[in-house]
């Protein structure tokens, strides 16, 4: 079975018709990523596979939950359970040191471990940081800071926007290598990004254009059609 | 090691609290104005009727009592068991007179013998020119007699009378003082009690007394009728023109403290309600996030009146202390007078402003969290 | 560009603008509210007041003053001199006309029992209509200076002929009921009255038996005449200069005596009294103009202490939220310094903003200041606030300096951002 289907969805506001007849299904362990022009309807299809939003037409099935008939509540918990969030802008809470970011993930998702948060923390190379508050720390740190929060609950997803678009060569190579070792234990990725290097590193790359996919490009093997 | 819920929850809060120091000064100082106004309006409020109802005694005597109907003079004991029926508290002075006629050069005139120190506390409208008697043999004159006999401070003159054993009798007097009230005792010869008993003999027999109470004329008129049941010879009297009056003129004049502390309750209410409201308007990308997290709505709700708790704690406390100083403050200033600690009003202070701020943050943070995430990680 | 951006911050932050405007117009109409009734309080009060009665009294030149208050009346009797009830509209139309509220006149008449004993009858005004030589008329006596009587029966009129109204003490000592007649003997000749009402005033007034001032002179044979009046009249407390011109006018210099014959003293309005009234001398009751002084003095004090209050309560709210609102646009001022902005434009541009918005605010706070002003004032004293223009631009100040106040340390605050850290992240 599919961790996540997209099934013919369609996302309208108004006259504007973000996305149009959308299929898509990633497997379990599966790396995607995502590209296009701005305004080919990136970010909707990002917050629809984030159960941050709903399809207008259509339906998602996560996990075997088809969140597309499911209330706004059912959504916060699906997120919370199954989806690891990382953000272009960090977005970590600013009056938290790096250590209480990652277990405010765990507050909110069950019991929170401070042994555990640590063992996320060294294992994006910042146990040394834990104590510091997100002002004190580089863009690369606060990115890592936010890699360690969405990996504190096992998502059976991580879903990044951008994860490298604010940082220098140096952290996007840190912050590739913690993806593919990721990848490697068997997580599923989707990463949402402008930067076809980035783009290289997954599995398929999807390319989105006014809504519509239109291209499937398999990066091990030769291009496929759609 | 597996830490509690709640103790990382209040580590969020007090994280929230202490790191976010200059905007939670600002909120905190709003809540500790808005409660400073709170428990200083209060207790000023409180306070009034026992303050102006003090400055209000300067009207004079409010009750009197004079003998029973079929006496001609009480005796000093009744009198004193008839005061012991008011709070010693609430006495501000009790006047025991004497009059007789008397003549100076063969016209008649009124002496008064009356506890001058005591008479000065129940009728502090008088005005006196030179000074109060202070030794044997002097008069204070009312005003009208010093005009007929042509008297001034200092002067000597004799007054001839009959004792109460009808024994004449010519004594001299020098006048201390002259004074005014625009009323009939103008028209009086005042000396101590015990030169008027000397003169006139007769121990211990009291025509009149005024006294200076401050309680409400309700109190008056109940305390009267005990009075005139259980004392003997002693029949009590309110004043009416000033016990009714005072009631009249103390109840608008707390009324408008009422109204007016109302009015700015309500008002510094909302303010308070609207820096609240600020303080989570800017928050709203946190809220987000936390919901992006998998933050459920009542937890967000949940932190930020975990925040307001303490900055409701906090700033009602300090609005406590504040709010006594001033209180003090407008009562020294005012009424030359200290008030009491009420110690009751600072925990209702303190929960008051926790519920007012916890209220102001409740709406604005429901209608944070039902946000769609999304919206507000992407749109800056 | 600048009102450009000044009108874009304005109406596309129209929520956060219209918080803004809202906390200044709560803490404006706290102010004029405050400032209105501040000022008008003391009057008010001073309305009030005049339920002790009457704070002055005019008898004829060279008379006794009163019947002494507990009944031993020798040294005092009625006298031969009097004053002119043609001359008592005089009163309403001294330099302080506006502050007198009321005033009864009062005629003595020597009057006995059947029996011989002497009782103490008087005639007066109960409500009496006036016309004054300035066009104007009123209503007054009696009814209206003795408000806090106890009357049982009724009231009398001035036009009652053979009814009178009882001291509770006169009625117990001759045993009369309302309804009951009584015959009163006054120079020979005998009158019988009708009780229509008594009254307990928990004075030596209780001993007293009062009917229309015309029946008195009629009964007296003093056509025209009164022997002493009552004055209530509102004044201001008294302070040095008025004590000096009591004891004696002629001791001011002129500009002192200016000043005290045009405040409402009530040394003040007595020496006008006298001006008006021929061979009078009218004489303050200290028991009641000194109380009313010492009273008025401190609810003035105490209702400026609590504006004081108030203002600051207003000041710090709207100052409190006006620094919020500057603070959280850390973002874009940062971004517009990195625009490349001086300093002086980004003030200029938020201390504009806010000064546009804090005036709306104010100018609404004004108009429901004047409404919370009215509600205090109906429901407190059963009449309007006088509102005073010189409120405007009072608290068209405060808010003014409270707004600017309130922005500065916010604008200090953002300009030391340094647009870089404002841009990546916190």
């Amino acid at each position: 079975m599919n961790l996540l289907e997209l099934k013919n969805i369609s996302k309208i506001y108004g006259d504007v018709k973000a996305l149009q007849n959308i299929n898509l299904s990633v497997g379990q362990g599966e790396w995607i990523a995502i590209m296009g022009p701005s305004g080919s309807g990136k970010t909707t299809m990002m917050n629809i596979i984030g159960c941050m939003d709903k399809p207008s037409i259509g339906s998602v099935i996560l996990d075997g939950t088809d969140i597309s008939k499911e209330s706004s509540k059912k959504l916060t918990a699906l997120r919370r359970d199954k989806i690891g969030l990382i953000f272009q802008q960090f977005h970590l809470i600013n009056y938290l040191t790096a250590l209480e970011n990652v277990m405010a993930a765990q507050y909110y998702h069950s019991i929170q471990d401070e042994k555990e948060a640590l063992e996320a923390l060294s294992r994006v190379g910042l146990a040394d940081r834990a104590k510091h508050l997100p002002s004190q720390l580089s863009g690369g740190e606060q990115q890592r800071v936010c890699i360690a929060r969405a990996l504190i609950n096992y998502p059976m997803l991580i879903l990044a926007d951008e994860p490298t678009g604010n940082l220098d060569e140096a952290n996007e190579a840190i912050v590739l290598d913690i993806f593919k070792s990721l990848h490697k234990e068997g997580s599923a990725i989707v990463v949402v990004t402008h930067d076809p290097e980035v783009a290289q590193e997954s599995e398929r790359t999807v390319i989105l254009e006014h809504g519509k996919i239109s291209k499937i490009k398999d990066n091990n093997k030769s291009e496929a059609l759609c | 090691m597996k830490m509690k819920r709640y103790a990382f929850y209040l580590k969020m809060v007090t994280s929230s609290l202490i790191r976010r120091r200059s905007r939670m000064f600002v909120a905190l100082l709003a809540v500790a104005v808005g409660a400073t106004i709170l428990s200083g309006l209060i207790t000023i409020y409180y306070d009034i009727p026992r303050q102006m109802g003090k400055e209000f005694r300067s009207y004079g005597a409010n009750l009197i009592f004079i003998p029973s109907e079929d006496k001609s003079y009480m005796d000093a004991d009744s009198l004193k068991k008839a005061v012991s029926y008011l709070s010693p508290d609430d006495i501000v002075g009790v006047t025991p007179y004497r009059y007789k006629t008397v003549k100076i050069n063969e016209q008649p005139f009124m002496a008064a013998g009356a506890d001058l120190a005591q008479a000065a506390k129940t009728s502090p409208f008088w005005y006196v020119s030179g000074r109060w008697p202070q030794k044997e043999g002097e008069a204070l004159i009312g005003q009208e007699v010093a005009d007929i006999i042509r008297l001034n401070a200092g002067s000597q003159f004799f007054i001839t009378g009959m004792t109460a054993n009808n024994k004449p009798f010519k004594r001299g007097f020098t006048v201390s003082g002259i004074v005014q009230t625009g009323g009939s005792e103008e028209a009086f010869i005042f000396m101590s009690l015990a030169d008027f008993e000397n003169m006139a003999g007769g121990d211990n027999a009291i025509d009149i007394a005024e006294c200076s109470v401050s309680v409400s004329a309700a109190e008056l008129d109940r305390v009267s009728k005990i009075i005139n049941e259980n004392v003997e010879g002693v029949t009590a009297r309110p004043v009416k023109r000033i016990s009714e009056s005072e009631g009249t003129v103390l109840k608008k004049l707390q009324s408008l403290v009422y109204l007016v502390t109302v009015v700015i309750l309500l008002l510094t209410m909302i303010c308070v309600a609207t820096t609240m409201m600020a303080a989570v308007a800017e928050r709203r990308r946190e809220i987000g996030l936390k919901k992006a997290l998998g933050a459920t709505n009542a937890a967000i709700v949940a932190e930020f009146i975990g925040e307001d708790v303490f900055l409701g704690i906090f700033g009602g406390l300090l609005g406590a202390a504040f709010g006594f100083v001033f209180a003090q403050a407008v009562s020294i200033n005012v009424f030359a007078r200290s008030i009491t600690f009420q110690p009751l009003l600072a925990p209702i202070t303190v929960f008051a402003s926790i519920i007012i701020t916890a209220a102001a943050c409740f709406i604005p943070v429901r209608r944070a969290a039902e946000i769609d995430p999304a919206i507000v990680l992407r749109g800056e | 560009m600048f009102f450009r951006m000044v009108k874009g911050a304005l109406l596309r932050q129209k929520a956060k603008m219209a918080m803004i405007a809202f906390t200044v117009a709560l803490g404006a109409s706290l102010a004029t509210a405050m400032i209105n009734v501040m000022l008008d309080a003391g009057d008010k009060v001073n309305r009030e007041l005049k339920t002790y009665g009457a704070n002055i009294n005019v008898i004829p030149k060279g008379a006794s003053l009163l019947n002494d208050i507990y009944g031993v009346g020798e040294g005092s009797g009625v006298s031969d001199k009097y004053l002119k009830e043609s001359e008592l509209g005089n009163i309403k139309t001294i330099f302080w006309a506006f502050n007198i509220v009321d005033f009864a006149p009062y005629l003595e008449t020597p009057a006995k029992l059947k029996n011989g004993s002497a009782i103490n009858l008087a005639g007066t005004w109960f409500s009496h209509h006036l016309e004054l030589p300035t066009g104007e008329s009123l209503d007054t006596g009696m009814i209206s200076m003795k408000k806090w009587w106890d009357v049982q029966g009724q009231w009398l009129s001035d036009g009652d002929t053979d009814e009178l109204m009882a001291g509770t003490a006169f009625a117990r000592q001759n045993n009369l009921k309302i309804g009951d007649r009584i015959d009163i003997i006054s120079v020979n000749k005998t009158y019988s009255f009708k009780v229509k009402g008594i009254f307990n005033s928990g004075s030596q007034e209780d001993l007293r038996a009062y009917v229309p001032l015309a029946k008195a002179q009629e009964m007296s044979g003093r056509n025209g005449l009164v022997s002493r009046v009552e004055v209530s009249a509102l004044t201001t407390p008294d302070n040095e200069l008025s004590r000096r011109a009591a004891q004696n006018p002629n001791s001011l210099s002129i500009k002192e005596w200016e000043t005290w014959y045009c405040t409402a003293y009530v040394s003040a309005i007595c020496y006008q009294i006298d001006e008006v009234m021929t061979d009078s001398v009218s004489k303050p009751i200290r028991q009641v103009a000194q109380s009313e002084g010492a009273i008025l003095e401190k609810t003035e004090l105490l209702m400026l202490l609590i504006t004081i209050l108030s203002l600051a309560g207003a000041a710090l709210g709207i100052s409190n939220l006006v620094t919020a609102s500057v603070m959280e646009r850390s973002s874009e001022i940062g971004l517009l310094k990195a625009m490349g902005a001086y300093d002086i434009h980004i003030s200029l541009l938020v201390l504009t903003e806010i000064a546009i918005t804090g005036m709306i605010g104010a100018a609404a706070g004004y108009f429901a200041g004047i409404g919370f002003a009215q509600i205090i004032g109906r429901s407190v004293f059963d009449s309007a606030i006088n509102i005073k223009p010189a409120v405007i631009p009072l608290v068209a100040f405060l808010v003014f300096v409270v707004i600017i106040a309130g922005s500065i340390p916010a604008i200090r605050f953002l300009l030391a951002l340094k647009p870089a850290e404002v841009l990546h992240g916190r």
